[in-house]
């Protein structure tokens, strides 16, 4: 078997974390991930790193970590959806034996680290013509996107609050959430506007921290005696990047092509996911993964959250660990409206998915442990925004 | 056409566009109250401007000058300025507009935000806000 073993995960410290860089919160979020799998740095010939300040992220995190000529190095950046992506790479590398310990980390200080100030003269020339707008990316963006879909299919701000909800009834149970208490539906419309038909509850939290999975290859996963949670299905694509406006459908993520390729090289059916785990830099962004995915029908996932289907309890469980709502995860941080994205100058828009075998999923596991499940992330539209997030 | 040209040079504190390359013509046009796309002699009409036609792969498809009308795909109310300079601004609308030609364009609405709704008739006006450009703003009809 081919399909690479999540054998750890680890988190560095989050929130904030003035004392440490990127790569220091990714190297820690390593060694932790390690230790869960039951190895050590020796055992490491691959690194597959995004989302950092670096330009060449993939070696700088190698020489960090003082690993000894690497056999598998991977930087494609491809905003949120970067880490899922490399899975697939990590597949192909394994399966030529070119690699049998790979991991993926993140690390970031997007919460308190400085600001890119970067003038027009020095982005992309598509800046010209977003920017003098003001609009607050990546909020305003996906708020833009929530609002043609609440035109088109009826979708209403109480739906999208249902997922705050429900995500923060996972976050109550995770003793690392930075929000544990519950909210209601109203606390959502009511919260501080950001990005009409934003709220604040409807936007994810930016925080410093770091994140790594450790994916091993089936020998090596066997030598560790760690139970077989496989990656079995990965797919990413593009739509767009810098101006959300350039789509031509903007309801239609990338992900409804992505799901159905994950899906099949899973060999799974959507009856067979009791859990997922999607992207939610934003309550709609869920919302329209879910329909892209195929969890429900185009335009129906307003219904289909609503009534606590994705709580505790619910038909089906999503975002166990809070996610990026109510507690930051690499994904989400990836994603988070941040005054420091990614180097954003050759990156699009990118859909990526990638699902488990339906022998290895995970229970719906709250509190510390990390989601093993099912996930799909849709890394569309990480903006430069000048301004710090809310 | 050609539509108002307000200048707000003045005033503006927010950041101003560079012309570089391909979208030099679409600012110049704009300090002649005249809102640019490219159309290529295959046909596609594209915006923003590029160096190539991403239909056919022509360099530097020529420009045409648009209608200036168009609808509101889509739009947001911001009430956090997402660029410095718009803090004494907020909250305001920023909008993808659907020109009657094709193109869609991410601009500024000129509105309040509660008489607003997608599918609603817009017009072009604009904002000069540096000697070389002129940033195109959208108010209802
Ligand atoms: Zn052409």
């Amino acid at each position: 078997m081919a399909e690479p073993i999540i054998a750890g995960v680890a988190e560095s410290n989050l929130g904030e974390t003035p004392d440490r860089n990127w790569l220091d919160n990714a190297a820690i979020a390593t060694v932790r991930a390690l230790e869960d799998a039951g190895c050590t740095l020796e055992d490491v010939d691959g690194v597959a790193v995004a989302g950092g300040d670096d330009y060449m992220p993939a070696l700088v995190l190698s020489e960090y970590l003082d690993l000894e000529e690497p056999s598998f190095l991977e930087g494609t950046e491809i905003g949120g959806s970067s880490f899922e992506h490399f899975c697939g790479h990590v597949r192909d590398a394994m399966a030529r034996g070119e690699a049998d310990v790979v991991v993926v980390a993140y690390g970031s200080t997007r919460n308190t680290g400085p600001r890119d100030e970067r003038s027009l003269e020095e982005t992309h020339p598509i800046d010209g013509f977003v920017r003098p707008t003001g609009l607050f990316r990546p909020p305003g963006a996906y708020a833009m996107a929530a609002r043609r879909h609440m035109h088109e299919y009826g979708t209403t701000g109480e739906q999208l609050a249902e997922i705050a909800v429900a995500t923060r009834e996972w976050a109550a149970m995770n003793p690392k959430a930075a929000h544990r208490e519950p909210i209601t539906v109203d606390d959502v419309l009511k919260s501080r506007k950001i990005a009409e038909p934003f709220t604040l509850l409807d936007c994810c939290l930016v925080s410093d921290g770091g994140g790594a999975v450790v994916l091993v290859s089936a020998e090596k996963a066997a030598e560790l005696g760690v139970p077989e949670i496989a990656v079995a299905g990965v797919a990413s694509t593009s739509t767009h990047r810098q101006d959300i406006s350039e789509m031509p459908d903007m309801t239609t993520t990338g992900a409804a092509v992505t799901g159905p390729k994950a899906f099949e090289q899973a060999g799974i059916t959507h009856d067979d996911v009791d859990v997922a785990e999607i992207y939610d830099s934003f309550t709609y962004t869920a919302l329209v993964t879910l329909e892209d995915l195929g969890f429900c029908e185009k335009g129906e996932g307003g219904e289909f959250v609503s009534g606590g289907t994705t709580a505790p309890g619910g038909e089906l469980p999503m975002n166990t660990q809070g996610a990026g709502s109510r507690i930051a995860t690499p994904d989400t941080l990836a994603s988070s409206s941040s005054s420091r994205p990614p180097d954003s100058s050759a990156a699009s828009t990118r859909e990526s998915a990638r699902s488990t075998t339906p022998r290895s999923r995970s229970p719906t596991a709250p509190a510390d442990s990390s989601p093993r499940v099912a996930r799909s992330s849709s890394g569309g539209n990480h903006e430069r925004t000048s301004e710090r997030p809310p | 056409m050609s539509a108002p040209v307000k200048d707000r040079r003045e005033k503006w504190e927010g950041p101003v566009p560079v012309p570089t390359g391909a979208t030099v013509p679409f600012w110049a046009g704009t300090l002649e109250g005249d809102l640019r796309y490219q159309e290529c002699e295959c046909g596609n009409r594209q915006l923003y401007p590029r160096a190539i036609c991403t239909s056919c792969g022509d360099e530097d498809p020529p420009f045409e000058v648009s209608e200036g009308v168009g609808t509101i795909y889509t739009y947001t109310v911001c009430h956090v300025p997402g660029e410095p300079g718009f803090g004494d601004r907020t909250p305001y609308v920023v909008g993808a507009i659907d020109l009657v030609e094709g193109p869609r364009l991410l601009a500024l609405i000129d509105a309040e935000p509660e008489g607003l709704e997608i599918g609603a008739s817009v017009a072009v006006t604009f904002w000069q806000i540096s000697d070389v450009a002129a940033i195109p703003v959208f108010v209802p009809e």
